[in-house]
């Protein structure tokens, strides 16, 4: 392969043409931010940064890129975890966050269509306010829409309402010479061809550049009541995950959380947890019109919990109660950070029903090498966050630690027939062992396909599959 | 110890509208809760009981509906309640409020503690303790941050002042108004309210009150009037300053000083 | 007693009257209405629903007071050891402003131990009379011995309005004070004025703020109302007096106490940020940790807290507690001064709910400007040691 053309001012000079000159960024204009995201250890600076408006300039870069073999890396807001983000082979960076306008709601076919900068608060705020819902919930919510479709984020609703994927009805992309093109569109069916839509999901800017997205909407339920569930041991807390998903009502949400991480949320807040009296909790929502009709779900899914050992079920039934709740849940990976010195993390998923396996494997671990980790995550849908912490090592000495448990866990997983990545995506720092956990003819496929969509390999390289 | 704990139903949201043509009160949703400031009380009630026992009972005064805050103290762990309600109490202020409870709190029984939230969500006031506290003539220390412990004849607590926090001993008994997190409040329990749902709860009306003068209750019993509602004015400006930096600290000066955020 | 009654015959559409009531009390069945103790005789029905529907009747009427035997407009000293609190001189300018409308006196009524000789203060800034209590009994703030010293001056002099500071001291003693009389008392007036009749006119935050309200107190006396610190503005300090100091008796029987107090100890400075009134927010633009020590300064002239955002957390300069946005904390102080701020959606979402924001940022297209009350382009470093010199030399700040 070739070596990629270094950028020079005159380039500079090409792109201004292209787009205004203050919306470009060039060397020490470049904030720090840029070279990193939420997670990854390393700093990449990109050469220049393009705040890009429009999908016609989005094009027009590309073809320049394309034709001077300059690599180029999407930015969505930068809150991704493995690198994904971050520009390895330097080049240009396209920074989508000032194209962040809601461009359409269609109240007949219940669908949005959006810029891919609009931030997943902005689009949960405008969506609920005109009595319409947006069903998927990553925990990090300043992320971009089009880093949620490239990673295919989940979140916590997934139990329920599935990932990011089945809620992209069409996308709108710039293909790596340039070409804009459509896929899918406002139709509920679509039997015409390869998936090339949903290919383009969770390909984390590898195939091409989202430029608009048309996402699926529901409407809004009206009431939430979220369940907190004492369990003695977290064996059983994770035992009673299978049984209430087979039961009829079906919780949005099924998490999981131990004692030791929510006295970290605690001390990283300030305030109290509203319960103290287990080392085990699962965490229900439930979604209805009313609080009646939710307590009518939730009694059997109670009876469940009891059978399994729960020593009760408290009810967050009010805003303040949920909040309560919640804010600590959505502040465990910062609290986690905040304990240590430094970390990393592993997002494996498996079959909902071997998560306790993986669970207790990883408490053992912990134990065997000695190494702090600490996790929660999506019981509901088997999906684990488990956080290496650095705490007093060497760097030398985290190193090593790092890759005997990363490795670790990994084949754990691979055993219980998971995946490396269930929601983060694989990015840069997790395609080792996406390599070693696929058999070498899918990666060859995916590398095929990496190839037919960008033969110059100019998009987000040495990412995912390569 | 026998303790008691005031407690009110609020709207679910305090997002509510002046209608600015007709100036009626637009309130969205019929959603109702407990006045979040009473989970503070109701927690304080309870650890008091789990740590030196006794009983804890919780009192509400409101429209027949308001029972459910009642039901869902028992589930959080109080341990029987009563509700004071009657058409004749309709349109009380916070004399009359704090009348009609002191009078229902004499029918309940006599308590060594009660306890009140800081102030109510709809009202804002922080009055009605203290009033309620006068008409039984009981001692009343407001602004509790810590409970220190308690002794035979009375409770030792920690009241936030402005520049200190004062240790006292009020004498059974007394009335106390806790501030918002003095402890996280716990959440009610599903086995509790399964519990508890059937429970008898005491209802008051007017009948039930010792003092009989109906000119004391309700709307007849409120010296304040609202006269108007309206919304407010919003006092929020856009400005934008460029200068020298003389003249943009001065003018940021005037301004803190303006907004009395610099005193002189 | 007052009541509604029921017209049935001249309801139109029962459903529609039923919806008026703000409270849902009017209830509607097979098209008659009635009306449930979730009424708060607001009226509404009576103003908005179909004329005569729904009647208001006046029960007995209650004697009326004689207004023109209350007199004057009294404020009360809110103090530490003597040391009055400045918003007692808020509170006299108003008195003053109001006693002048109706031509009557403004008192100060000032309870405690050894603290007569503060009392020339009150009358520098207006008052025509203070009435002293000074009483060993009286060290110490006591709810039932400041209720009975109140009372007996409110008995003596029979003033027509009472002002008291919603502070911590007067927020429990106003209402038993007003509970003992039988009296109305409006928390955490706005606005005050005064009518030609005595009555005080009222006006207060709702609903956290969300409405206003207006109050009167037509048929009782004393009026009482408190009144927030910084809401009225201090009279200046006059150098001539012409007010006199008088010492209010009182029995020591009266000053008996079921409260004791066992210590007194220092508050610790605020050191969350998340209560704090005043916040001043480092951003990327602070260069050097040590530059921290600029913007520490103007946070305690200003009685504040220092935060940070995101970027200066992870580089280690400040305590993640003090990291506001939505991976941190969420904030609501009353002035927040971001220094260096870009504005990022993160960091906004944490505290734009603030009631007065300054932006200092040397980029006039700094995002955090679209959120700022005040967007002032500058160098920090430029302006920001001069706001501390002015304050520091412009006045003391409380």
């Amino acid at each position: 392969m070739k070596p990629y053309k270094q950028i020079t001012e005159e380039d500079l000079k090409n792109l201004a043409k292209i787009i205004d000159r203050e919306r470009i960024l060039w060397k020490k204009e470049i904030n720090e931010e840029y070279s990193h995201d939420e997670l990854s250890a390393g700093q990449h600076y990109p050469d220049i940064v393009v705040r890009v408006t429009s999908a016609e300039e989005v094009s027009k870069i590309l073809a320049y890129a394309n034709k001077n073999n300059i690599p180029v890396t999407p930015r969505g807001a930068g809150t991704g975890l493995v690198g994904a983000a971050v520009a390895v082979e330097q080049g240009i960076m396209i920074d989508t966050t000032l194209m962040n306008h809601f461009l359409e709601l269609d109240e007949q076919n219940l669908t949005l269509t959006v810029e891919p900068g609009v931030l997943l608060m902005e689009l949960a705020e405008y969506v609920e306010k005109r009595g319409y819902f947006y069903p998927p919930d990553p925990g990090e919510k300043s992320a971009t829409i089009g880093g949620n479709i490239s990673t295919n984020a989940g979140g916590m609703r997934a139990v329920k309402f599935g990932v990011t994927r089945d809620y992209i009805r069409g996308l709108e992309v710039v293909l790596a010479d340039g070409t804009i093109m459509t896929l899918g569109g406002k139709t509920v069916k679509n039997s015409s061809g390869y998936a090339l839509k949903d290919l383009i999901v969770g390909s984390e800017g590898t195939l091409a550049i989202i430029t608009k997205a048309i996402l699926r909407l529901l409407p809004l339920p009206k009431k939430n009541v979220s369940l907190l569930v004492p369990f003695p041991t977290l064996e059983q807390a994770i035992r009673a995950v299978p049984p209430i998903i087979k039961s009829k009502a079906i919780p949005t949400a099924i998490e999981f959380m131990e004692k030791e991480v929510i006295m970290d949320a605690e001390k990283y807040l300030g305030r109290k947890f509203p319960d103290n009296q287990a080392d085990a909790y699962l965490l229900l929502r439930f979604d209805g019109s009313t609080t009646d009709e939710i307590a009518s779900y939730y009694d059997s899914v109670a009876q469940i919990c009891l059978k399994q050992g729960a020593i009760d079920l408290l009810i967050a039934d009010t805003d303040e109660r949920a909040e309560s709740i919640w804010k600590a849940r959505g502040a465990f990976l910062e609290a986690i950070k905040s304990s240590t010195t430094a970390m990393d993390e592993v997002d494996v998923v498996v079959p909902r029903s071997n998560i306790n396996d993986l669970v207790e494997y990883i408490h053992n671990l912990q134990k065997q090498t000695g190494t702090r980790i600490k996790c929660f995550g999506h019981a509901g849908d088997g999906n684990l966050h488990a956080y290496i912490l650095k705490d007093n090592m060497t760097d030398e000495q985290w190193k090593n630690a790092l890759s005997v448990t990363m490795g670790k866990m990994y084949q754990k997983a691979r055993t219980l027939k998971g995946s490396v990545s269930g929601e983060h995506g694989i990015g840069y720092a997790k395609k080792e062992y996406l390599k070693q956990s696929m058999p070498a003819e899918a990666l060859q496929i995916m590398q095929g396909i990496k190839k037919a969509f960008d033969p110059h390999n100019i998009l987000n390289p040495c990412k995912v599959c390569q | 110890m026998k303790i008691l704990v005031c407690i009110k139903q609020v709207p679910g949201t305090n997002k509510v509208e002046v209608d600015e043509k007709t100036g009626v009160l637009k309130r969205n949703g019929a959603d109702s809760k407990m006045n979040p400031y009473d989970l503070y009380a109701l927690e304080t009630g309870l650890r008091l009981k789990e740590k030196y026992g006794g009983t804890v009972s919780v009192i509400t005064m409101g429209p027949p509906q308001a029972k459910t805050v009642l039901y869902e103290a028992f589930s959080m762990g109080a341990d029987d309640g009563a509700l004071i309600t009657d058409r004749k109490f309709g349109g009380a202020d916070v004399l009359a409020t704090s009348r009609t409870l002191s009078q229902g709190i004499k029918k309940f029984g006599k308590f060594d503690i009660i306890l009140c939230g800081l102030q109510t969500t709809d009202g804002d006031t922080a009055q009605v303790g203290p009033e309620v506290a006068e008409m039984l003539d009981v001692p009343n220390v407001c602004n509790v941050q810590k409970i220190e412990r308690v002794e035979k004849d009375g409770i030792v607590v920690d009241m936030d002042m402005p520049h200190d926090i004062e240790t006292v001993k009020a004498s059974f008994p007394c009335l106390l108004t806790v501030q918002k997190d003095i402890y996280q409040p716990r959440l009610p329990s599903y086995l509790r309210k399964k519990e508890t749902m059937k429970k008898d709860i005491d209802i008051y009306t007017f009948s039930d009150m010792q003092d009989q003068d109906e000119m004391k209750y309700g709307l007849n019993g409120s010296p304040t009037n609202v006269q108007r509602i309206f919304p407010p004015v919003s006092d929020k400006v856009q400005e934008y300053l460029e200068g020298t930096s003389d003249e943009l600290a001065a003018k940021i000066y005037g301004t803190l000083k303006q907004k009395k955020f610099i005193a002189g | 007693m007052a009541k509604l009654v029921i017209h049935q015959e001249k309801i139109t559409d029962a459903k529609a009257l039923a919806a008026i009531c703000p409270f849902g009390a009017i209830q509607e069945k097979d098209g008659k209405i009635s009306i449930s103790a979730a009424c708060r005789m607001c009226r509404m029905c009576v103003r908005k629903g179909p004329k005569g529907a729904i009647e208001y009747v006046e029960g007995q009427k209650k004697a009326q007071i004689d207004k023109t035997k209350w007199r004057g407009i009294t404020v009360y000293v809110d103090h530490v050891d003597g040391v009055i609190h400045p918003v007692t001189y808020e509170l006299l300018g108003k008195a003053k402003e109001l006693a002048a409308k109706i031509k009557q006196p403004v008192y100060a009524l000032f309870i405690g131990s050894g603290i007569t000789h503060k009392a020339e203060e009150l009358l520098h800034y207006g008052a025509d009379k203070v009435y002293t209590c000074d009483k060993p009994q009286l060290e110490y703030f006591k709810i039932e011995a400041y209720t009975s010293v109140f009372a007996e001056f409110i008995k003596k002099i029979k003033p027509a309005a009472i002002l008291v500071g919603a502070t911590p001291v007067g927020r429990q003693l106003a209402p038993r004070v007003a509970a003992r009389f039988g009296t109305g008392l409006t928390a955490d007036c706005t606005i005050l004025d005064i009518k030609e009749n005595t009555d005080l006119v009222q006006i207060r935050p709702a609903f956290g703020g969300n409405i206003m309200a207006e109050i009167l107190t037509p048929n009782t006396r004393p009026q009482m109302a408190t009144v927030r610190y910084k809401i009225m503005d201090a009279p200046k300090w006059n150098d001539t007096v012409t007010g006199t100091i008088e010492a209010l008796p009182i029995s020591d029987d009266k000053l008996k106490s079921h409260i004791e107090v066992l210590g007194v100890t220092k508050k610790k400075k605020e050191q969350t940020i998340d209560g704090a009134d005043v916040i001043v927010v480092a951003g990327r633009g602070v260069k050097k940790r040590t530059d921290l020590k600029m913007l520490e300064e103007l946070a305690d002239l200003l009685g504040g807290q220092t935060a940070a955002t995101r970027p200066l957390v992870e580089a280690g300069w400040m305590d993640p507690k003090k990291q506001i946005g939505l991976s941190g904390r969420t904030v609501r102080p009353k002035l927040i001064i971001t220094c260096g701020v870009s504005g990022s959606v993160q960091f906004v979402a944490g505290m734009n709910h603030a009631d007065t924001i300054f932006a200092i940022n040397s980029d006039p297209k700094a995002s955090i400007f679209k959120t700022a009350n005040y967007a002032v382009k500058a160098d920090l470093y430029d302006v920001i040691p001069k706001l501390i010199e002015k304050i520091k030399t412009g006045g003391k700040v409380l």
